[in-house]
């Protein structure tokens, strides 16, 4: 039965999805350079809605409690229990404010540093003559290649030995480049700025570090603080690593004091969708300020050419 | 890669790519290197990056490599060289291949479908015409900035098998037999793949929609004059404008889900990924054997894992050229 | 752009008022503080408040994780030489803790001298803080002493007796519950049975029959290893009658068809638990506040009946000091005060956790207590009578992962994915293939 019921599911989803695909492009074309069909906002609501679910989701259970989810079919509007789950929220992980406090001292200091390491290394690999250059970046390539997880053990041991263990520290340093952020910024300095730019500056008797301040930074300004902004988000969602270094309450990340949430035997729903919403809203509240220059800078890669 | 810190996706161009054609000279051929400017700041710029990677990224991988000739259980005082059983045991080794499976299926699931998607939308999104441009834009990179634990969470409670919401959403459409996406191998892994195109549908739409906007609007008009119908102008200029792209996105999904992790873990309930395995990623498989204290036998299959990017970049890579061959012949 | 400002300042306030919340208000002279990991709530959070009353100059920071990140955190925590001056470790880590005692302190050592106090536990509780060759490393906190959770509603609807004594005498042996179970099953009503073929949301008797190869190995003296004095024990699995019959009672009941196989804690556990989709719980006394929490609505409805077969186990842990503790002195003196048979009586009584120091099992307070959640049943009687008659069993170094596939297979026998045969075959296969 189920032989015949999983490949079954399998090719009609597979099918429905093409049909809707065809249907999409089929309408959109037709009408695209007349009038928006009005599928294009349905299409796109649908989407919105179920991009923005989990959050409310985390809402709803958040502010009705576990008993009202538990319920069949399960409540899907907020309920008035929000103040009160934040409290406990604060009773099982009392740091919790603190992590967020700590979290955004960490991603700020990663994105800055990111960003410029990744600005100078990359600025070299595009524009600068010196040995070695290609062999580096190949090497940088290759390197991102490789899965994150393979070293996570030894980097504890290192990470260790060098007296950081449990603290800020050891999530900060070895986060501080990327093979990404400096693959990332070469590919932007070496497809929008042209040659001819950097020439005439050095012509004119700028060194390189003139060049690059004055020249180079205003150009790169709106990708480094996309490449800053996604370094920010990534060390706000990571736990894997803060979860296996940090110890002590006052230096956890948020993550980490999200986790601290869920016990072991029991998952408290409520409670740690409550801390995982928690977490999320400074993220969100952000997103709502930078959005559009995030969204910008997502397509700013691919555009440039 | 020398934390687990997510990486964000971002799309290059391949050098070679075409349809831009006049453009392309006022940019300087890649790697052609300003020559006025005293190459040896090179150095200086890139050692932070050089030297901090060698020490958290390259280190640890190498020191890994290490641990894969030893049985290296982590408490223990002395650890047992073993030379390459490891590896025979790796290759051997029925729950590694299933954990290839696996791992193969989700990215076919999660990848495929969510290309189609994000094309169709990127294609919504495309119209000069559409009202809230900004707004649209901004809410499908949402599910982006969303935490993974959290979201694994919400996922997994929406997709149990009695009282989930997709269950009930099934049977209030007249599909009544509830599905156990926990223990059904193909179902469960279409539910890890709508984790993850959920995740990663409106980034890559962006993307797409991005180069779709760089296709210059003149191909258009000429394909309309020539009278091709809309679905032609579709499969003739877009299609071949963002093949590159297309391209990217399939590099970057395969690296990224062959280190599918928490996702599968939430919804197997334990490392060792449900009851037959189903949902046993290599990453998933790395981190069981290493929580199982066979630190030795871990680090062989992060070895493995590797082995398998490098392949699949190899392939991506050879094709990626022959489709910008392809391109110039035409 | 009014809006947005109004937005941000009202997240800002929502953010700033838990901060001013946790702003830490002590000062005192010679302030400690301690370290303590745990998982889940072996640590209640009164326990915290109450020591601060009597130590105001000891701070005790609390780090949860999950269980198995938890115990994974303190082994790399001894890698680097940096662990926390109290962990917890639970049953089903401690045989793996067991072979390394090494890195924990020998409790029976001065100032310690665990000696003084082992006779206020389960003798079969202590010797799971003991390692391979002697050394004390932890002691116990609460035991997961187990008995049957069960709906006296729903037995009454069909056809059982609802009374605890007359419940429990239903059930002597592991065969009659099931057999108890089937004939719930055939007073199942008319809708009930129609939601399984139709919906495939089945009702049943227990939640899920997966759950009675713990209770049954435990009753054992033995499990997957041996004691024979090394490190790493003398592997039985394959050997001990214990663990293939186990097995063979679980995959029978499983076979039986009297659970729903849902599985505990997932969501569809929760709500199935308010909804009365199961009857039966097998539940270790720490469960009884689960049940009270996720299910507060049915209160009244449940009694606890005693297990099949004699008394049962599941969870329970010890406190260990690590090797490099900072505040050892401060660490003993908290894990004395906190799991002295005083506090684990006020324990119990505020959450339900059965204390393992049995110079309580007499004490008028426990055994007279009575939950009224449960219908009034004594649990402090009953749970206290289960757990004396368990002995000592020796819970081996890779425990966890040889469970974990034995889990695995029956449930695979349980969604009819394999022959109960091919799955203990196949279990047999992976044991090897991991723990050797």
């Amino acid at each position: 039965m189920n032989i015949f019921k999983d490949p079954v599911l399998l090719v009609f989803s597979l099918l429905g999805l093409g049909l809707v695909t065809w249907l999409v492009f089929y309408y959109l074309d037709k009408t695209r350079w007349r009038k928006v069909s009005p599928w294009s906002y349905i299409v796109l609501s649908v989407m919105v809605i179920i991009s923005a679910f989990p959050f409310y989701w985390m809402f709803i259970v958040a502010s009705n409690g576990n008993e009202e989810i538990s319920k069949n079919p399960p409540t899907l509007v907020p309920g008035g229990r929000f103040l009160i789950l934040m409290g406990h929220v604060f009773d099982a992980a009392p740091t919790f404010g603190l992590s967020i406090l700590n979290t955004i001292f960490v991603g700020t200091t990663i994105a800055v540093a990111q960003v410029i390491f990744s600005a100078i290394a990359g600025f070299a690999f595009a524009k600068l003559n010196f040995k070695g250059r290609k062999f580096l970046v190949l090497f940088v390539i290759g390197t991102m290649m490789l899965p994150s997880q393979l070293g996570i053990i030894p980097l504890f041991m290192i990470v260790n030995n060098l007296g950081w263990g449990s603290t800020l520290t050891a999530i900060v340093v070895p986060a501080l480049v990327t093979a990404f952020g400096v693959f990332w910024m070469r590919q932007i300095i070496d497809a929008q700025i042209p040659n001819e730019l950097l020439e005439a500056a050095s012509i004119d008797g700028a060194g390189v570090i003139r060049v690059f301040r004055s020249v180079v930074l205003p150009i790169i300004a709106q990708s480094s603080f996309v490449l800053g902004l996604f370094a920010f988000l990534g060390t706000w969602n990571d736990f894997l690593w803060p979860l296996l270094i940090l110890n002590d309450p006052n230096q956890f990340t948020v993550q980490v004091a999200v986790n601290q949430l869920s016990a072991s035997y029991t998952i408290d729903y409520a409670l740690v969708l409550g801390g995982a919403f928690l977490a999320t809203a400074p993220l969100l509240l952000l997103f709502i300020l930078v959005g559009r220059q995030l969204v910008s800078g997502v397509m700013d890669g691919a555009v440039k050419g | 890669m020398a934390t687990a810190t997510k990486k964000p996706q971002t799309p290059w161009r391949v050098s070679t790519q075409a349809p831009a054609k006049k453009k392309k000279s006022q940019k300087a051929p890649d790697g052609a290197v300003v020559k006025s400017l005293n190459g040896n700041w090179g150095y200086l710029f890139t050692a932070p990056f050089v030297v901090m990677f060698l020490v958290f990224g390259l280190a640890p991988v190498v020191y890994s490599v290490y641990i894969a000739f030893f049985q290296w259980d982590p408490l223990d005082m002395t650890h047992t060289f073993v030379g390459i059983a490891n590896f025979q045991r790796v290759v051997a080794d029925d729950q590694f291949w299933l954990a290839v499976r696996n791992t193969f299926s989700i990215w076919a699931l999660s990848t495929f479908p969510q290309m189609l998607m994000a094309i169709a939308l990127a294609n919504v999104l495309r119209n000069p015409r559409l009202k809230f441009k900004t707004f649209w834009r901004t809410m499908l990179l949402v599910p982006n900035i969303t935490s993974v634990l959290a979201v694994a969470i919400v996922f997994g409670q929406l997709f149990s098998r009695d009282f989930g919401l997709v269950n009930l959403a099934r049977e209030w459409l007249g599909m009544p037999n509830h599905i156990n996406f926990v223990s059904e191998t193909i179902p469960g892994h279409i539910a890890i793949a709508t984790m993850i195109t959920w995740r990663w549908l409106g980034y890559n739409a962006l993307i797409f929609l991005a180069a779709m906007l760089a296709v210059p609007n003149e191909l258009y008009e000429a394909a309309a004059i020539d009278g091709a119908s809309s679905w032609r102008q579709f499969t003739n200029v877009t299609l071949p404008g963002i093949r590159n792209t297309i391209t990217f996105v399939l590099v970057v999904g395969t690296i990224g889900g062959l280190q599918v992790f928490a996702e599968p873990l939430t919804l197997a309930g334990g490392e060792s990924g449900g009851d037959s395995r189903q949902f046993s990623t290599l990453t998933l498989f790395l981190f069981e054997q290493a929580h199982m204290g066979n630190w030795g036998y871990a680090a062989t299959i992060g070895i493995m894992i590797t082995f398998i990017v490098l392949i699949i970049s190899g392939i991506n890579f050879f094709f990626t050229r022959r489709i910008a061959n392809g391109e110039n012949v035409q | 752009m009014k809006k947005l400002i109004a937005r941000v300042a009202a997240t800002a306030v929502a953010l700033a008022l838990p901060l001013s919340m946790v702003a830490p208000a002590h000062a005192t002279a010679a302030p400690v503080t301690i370290s303590v990991w745990t998982y889940g709530n072996v640590i209640e959070p009164q326990a915290l408040i109450d020591y601060k009353k009597i130590h105001p100059e000891i701070t005790i920071q609390l780090k949860k994780s999950g269980l198995d990140a938890h115990h994974q955190s303190l082994i790399t925590s001894f890698l680097a030489n940096k662990t926390p001056d109290i962990a917890a470790v639970e049953v089903s880590y401690s045989g793996y803790f067991r072979s390394y005692p090494q890195y924990f302190t020998d409790l029976r050592q001065a100032p310690y001298n665990s000696g003084s106090i082992q006779s206020n536990y389960l003798p079969w509780r202590w010797a799971q803080g003991v390692g391979y060759e002697g050394t004390v490393f932890g002691i116990p906190t609460d035991v997961g002493g187990m008995e049957v959770a069960y709906r006296t509603d729903l037995f009454k609807a069909h056809g059982l007796p609802t009374d605890r004594t007359k419940v429990g005498k239903l059930w002597p042996t592991w065969d009659a519950f099931f057999n108890t179970g089937k004939l719930y099953q055939k007073h199942l009503s008319k809708a009930e049975k129609a939601s399984c073929t139709k919906l495939k949301v089945c009702y049943g008797f227990i939640d899920n029959a997966g759950t009675v190869y713990n209770a049954v190995l435990n009753q054992g003296t033995q499990k997957y290893y041996q004691n024979d004095g090394t490190k790493d024990g003398k592997l039985i699995y394959a050997t001990n009658p214990q663990v293939s019959k186990a097995f063979q009672t679980t995959a029978n009941a499983l076979a039986s068809g009297v659970g729903t196989n849902i599985n505990s804690f997932t969501n569809d556990w929760n709500v199935g638990m308010n909804k009365g989709i199961f009857a039966t719980i097998l539940a270790p006394a720490w469960m009884m506040d689960y049940i009270k929490q996720q299910a507060p609505k049915t209160k009244g409805k449940w009694d606890i009946a005693s297990l099949p077969g004699g008394g049962g186990n599941l969870g329970g842990s010890q406190l260990t000091i690590p090797k490099s503790a900072a505040h050892k002195s401060q660490a003993w003196d908290f894990i004395k005060w906190y799991l002295s048979p005083a506090e684990q009586l006020a324990i119990f009584k505020k959450y339900g956790l059965f204390p393992s120091t049995s110079v309580l099992y007499n004490n008028p307070a426990l055994k007279n207590y009575k939950d009224p959640f449960f219908n009034n049943a004594p649990v402090g009687a009953i749970y206290g009578a289960s757990v004396q008659t368990l002995h000592p069993i020796y819970e081996g170094k890779k425990e966890r992962a040889i469970d974990n596939i034995i889990g695995q297979a029956l449930s695979r026998v349980g969604l009819k994915k394999q022959s109960a045969a091919a799955a203990w075959a196949q279990a047999l296969n992976e044991i090897k293939n991991a723990v050797g």
